[in-house]
């Protein structure tokens, strides 16, 4: 391994003039994450393309970190698959140096510090991580590629970014919408984990629809706090047809949290 | 330039496989060393770093076809005043045209009382204004006092100073209140760094200094310096496309720093045009003796 | 070459045909030269406490810094060669904050003790290249005292590196007899200001001097008020509250 990688990256002193190092490409694809009061959805399409060629219709962006975190890359999907990697080396580390699963505000921070470690030679991936944070909230946090990072309410990032997220402004963050003054403008991030579903698989049916780069299958990854009732989404008939449910047991010792991954398909054209 | 590389990238991808030693050498602590300082930088093995960087990376939308697009800050200003130091920056990010966010926090809260603003690469700001608030706290346990706001700000500008050349991008200024008073500084990531008492940096700061420097004077009641500030940021988002979106209001004082509260910047322009409006008409008014004459 | 059992001490990391560091052990007996420090662990907090030598009168004794903040969570009280605590107490914080900063939470109580300890055995014949060390092991011993998610803690460290939980611990020149008081009067349910008066009570019993505001110092650590040093006033108030000692001719 090492013999191999140091012939194949040359020196930055001696080395041959080199006109061109172009380690990036886009594999398209979108990711888009919701928190609720007492859950988070996180959810990315399974298309995988290179240009105009789909090279997989199921290459798996969403990934469970804890029993509580859930991290969805979008980008370069090379640099995504490594960087997570990188990302559970690091929470194995932790978890043996300090006796605990990472919480999410940690996670979120030190995701930070190793994008931002590649500041000169980046990770081309944009993070969304969503979770339970430690207060039992739905938390939403959203990285750029070299490491600036907000807590949000909601957040779409890949190919379908610029159709998705003016949808979610007025939908979660009640953007242009007008309440009667006996109403009041409700608070983003308390919609009912329905209508957060809901606004999901919207949101990336339509993308389907207009966008190239996305579609095949669509994975939505639900966390849920601790104690909270689990049957707005495995009772019969709570989710429309079509879409399969099944809860991920828990990876650690389990702190009450639960995961469940919501599947189903989006148009294969 | 090459000993620089040399110097922070101590492990070349090769040396030990895709792992960087500074991963591995300190507790699982990342980039940082033994003795808290940052290392392990990751370099491309290529003989311009920053030609790689720049043809890869859109950092102030000077190449939009590159493919990885980081967010930055646009309009950011604080001045100080008889009452302390007003703070007051809008809250649009932006990755080429598009709006990446209209709700980022452009004054990062280094401690209870020092404040520093992002212009510029918002990881940058982020990262090393954070990593200053550590090294402030060091500061303060090793010395038992406060640091000082030139003392921090010196720290930023060494730090951003030592990776000159190789794109950081940040313009930022430093506000707290130590024995001397209320102090401003402006560091940006060329190794600038300036002792001011009034600064706006960004896309929008024309539009911000226009407004700030003829509203501007010491004496200012705290109120009034508020009201400058916010209306500063108002300008600049009305005519820089790159700025917007909300108003975030700090005041320093000596006991640490406020924060006044986050406005929606159209919301505050239409009620500025609104009171235009009935200035003129109260100011006509006057002109014509008191009777108030209707306007067809 | 023929060495006698007296050389097994020379080298610092040379062990001995009964499986002896000699060294490290010398260095834990540097400690019992210490002047006294006490710990205390209670549901609400952590108490430390420690005697002042005050060897003459011309010495200033608010200068004697023995009870250090390693983060607005965590304290610690040390005995024995105090200088080589500056080392320790630096790396705590410096790791305290570089956890701060990658995790953007608080050093755990147990995690900050073992990154001490990690220290502890960096000594011996330093090889090139090797970040280290130091010529000899630490000769001294560390109360680290904390509040965390999981409730105040109290540690003691030693120059081999080893640390150990306790509800009660005393170290330094006294540490015998104020162990076997400590063990006697501790109970899990004190309240801090009778831990405040058990510390004071066992520094007291093994004083040479006359115990006053001047010659000994104490410190909590609580959930809400963090790492606080007892003021003058604060440290007085808790003298005077022990009870009247009894008379002895």
């Amino acid at each position: 391994m090492a013999l191999f990688a140091a012939s194949a990256q040359q020196e930055a002193v001696a080395a041959p003039i080199q006109h061109r190092f172009d380690p990036y490409e886009d594999n398209g694809g979108t990711i888009l994450s919701i928190a609720g009061a007492d859950f988070s959805v996180i959810a990315g399409d399974t298309r995988q393309s290179q240009g105009y060629n789909i090279q997989t219709r199921y290459a798996r962006k969403v990934w469970q970190l804890t029993d509580k975190v859930v991290l969805a890359t979008n980008g370069f999907a090379a640099d995504g698959a490594n960087f997570v990697k990188k990302v559970k080396q690091r929470l194995e580390w932790y978890e043996n140096a300090h006796q605990k699963q990472m919480s999410i505000k940690s996670i979120a921070r030190m995701i930070q510090t190793m994008l931002y470690a590649k500041r000169f030679f980046p990770y081309y991936v944009y993070n969304i991580l969503g979770g339970i944070e430690e207060d039992g909230t739905g938390a939403v946090y959203s990285f750029d590629p070299v490491g600036s990072y907000e807590r949000e309410a909601c957040r779409a990032a890949g190919a379908a970014q610029s159709l998705i997220q003016p949808f979610l402004d007025n939908q979660i963050y009640f953007r242009n919408q007008t309440f009667p003054a006996d109403q009041p403008k409700p608070i983003p991030g308390n919609l009912p984990l329905g209508t957060v579903l809901g606004l999901v698989i919207d949101s990336f049916t339509s993308a389907t629809e207009r966008h190239i780069e996305v579609g095949d299958g669509l994975e939505m990854y639900v966390v849920m706090a601790k104690g909270r009732a689990v049957d707005d989404l495995t009772s019969k008939g709570a989710l429309p047809e079509g879409v399969v449910v099944e809860e991920l047991g828990p990876l650690g010792e389990g702190g009450g949290e639960r995961t469940f991954l919501v599947r189903r398909t989006l148009k294969r054209d | 330039m090459d000993t620089l590389v040399a110097q922070l990238a101590p492990s070349r991808r090769g040396d030990e496989g895709s792992s960087s030693t500074a991963e591995w050498a300190n507790n699982g602590y990342g980039n940082l060393d033994a003795s808290g300082a940052v290392a392990g930088m990751d370099v491309p093995g290529v003989p311009d770093p920053l030609a790689f960087l720049s043809m890869h990376t859109d950092s102030m939308s000077t190449n939009p076809q590159a493919k990885i697009k980081l967010a930055h800050g646009t309009t950011t200003l604080a001045f100080r005043f008889k009452g302390g130091i007003i703070v007051a920056v809008d809250s649009r990010a932006t990755a080429g045209s598009y709006i990446a966010s209209g709700t980022v926090k452009k004054v990062i809260e280094i401690n209870p009382y020092l404040l520093g603003t992002m212009a510029g690469g918002a990881a940058d700001c982020q990262y090393w204004e954070t990593y200053l608030g550590m090294q402030c706290r060091l500061h303060e346990l090793r010395n038992k006092e406060r640091i000082s706001v030139a003392a921090a700000s010196k720290i930023l500008s060494n730090l951003v100073y030592q990776y000159k050349g190789m794109g950081l991008s940040m313009g930022t200024m430093i506000c707290g209140w130590d024995k001397t008073g209320p102090a401003l500084f402006y560091v940006d990531s060329d190794g600038q760094r300036l002792k001011g008492d009034l600064f706006s940096v960004g896309s929008g700061s024309t539009f911000a200094y226009g407004v700030l420097d003829q509203g501007y004077k010491w004496d200012l009641s705290d109120e009034e310096a508020q009201e400058l500030g916010r209306r500063s940021i108002v300008a600049a988002g009305h005519r820089d496309a790159y700025s917007g979106n909300t108003v975030n209001l700090f005041h320093v004082r000596e006991n640490g720093w406020e924060f006044i509260k986050n406005y929606d910047l159209s919301e505050l322009w239409y009620e500025y045009e609104e009171k235009k409006k009935a200035d003129l008409a109260a100011a006509s008014a006057a002109a014509a003796g008191g009777v108030p004459i209707d306007v067809e | 070459m023929f060495l006698t059992r007296s050389e097994y001490d020379r080298g610092v990391n040379t062990f001995s045909p009964e499986g002896r560091l000699f060294q490290v052990e010398y260095a834990m007996e540097a400690i019992k030269l210490g002047s006294t420090t006490v710990g205390i662990c209670t549901p609400k907090g952590v108490v430390l406490g420690v005697e002042k030598r005050v060897q003459s009168p011309l010495l200033e004794s608010s200068s004697i810094e023995k009870i250090m903040e390693i983060d607005r969570h965590l304290g610690c009280a040390m005995s024995g060669l105090t200088a080589d605590a500056r080392t320790m107490i630096d790396h705590a914080r410096v790791t305290s904050q570089m956890h701060a900063f990658t995790y953007d939470e608080q050093i755990g109580v147990e995690s900050c003790t073992q990154a001490v300890c990690d220290l502890a055995l960096r000594f011996g014949e330093s090889v090139d290249d090797d970040d280290a060390l130091m010529s000899r092991p630490f000769g001294v011993a560390l109360l680290i005292a904390g509040h965390d998610e999981r409730g105040p803690q109290l540690y003691h460290t030693d120059p081999s590196g080893t640390f150990v939980r306790y509800d009660a611990k005393a170290i330094g020149s006294g540490s015998d007899a104020a162990q076997q008081s400590l063990q006697d009067a501790y109970h899990k349910q004190m309240t801090l200001a009778e831990a405040y008066t058990l510390t004071l009570k066992t520094l007291k019993q093994v004083m040479e001097e006359k115990l006053d505001e001047n010659n000994v110092q104490l410190a909590q650590v609580t959930a809400d008020g963090g790492f606080e040093i007892l003021n003058e006033a604060e440290l007085k108030a808790a003298i005077e509250s022990l009870p009247a000692e009894r008379v002895v001719v």
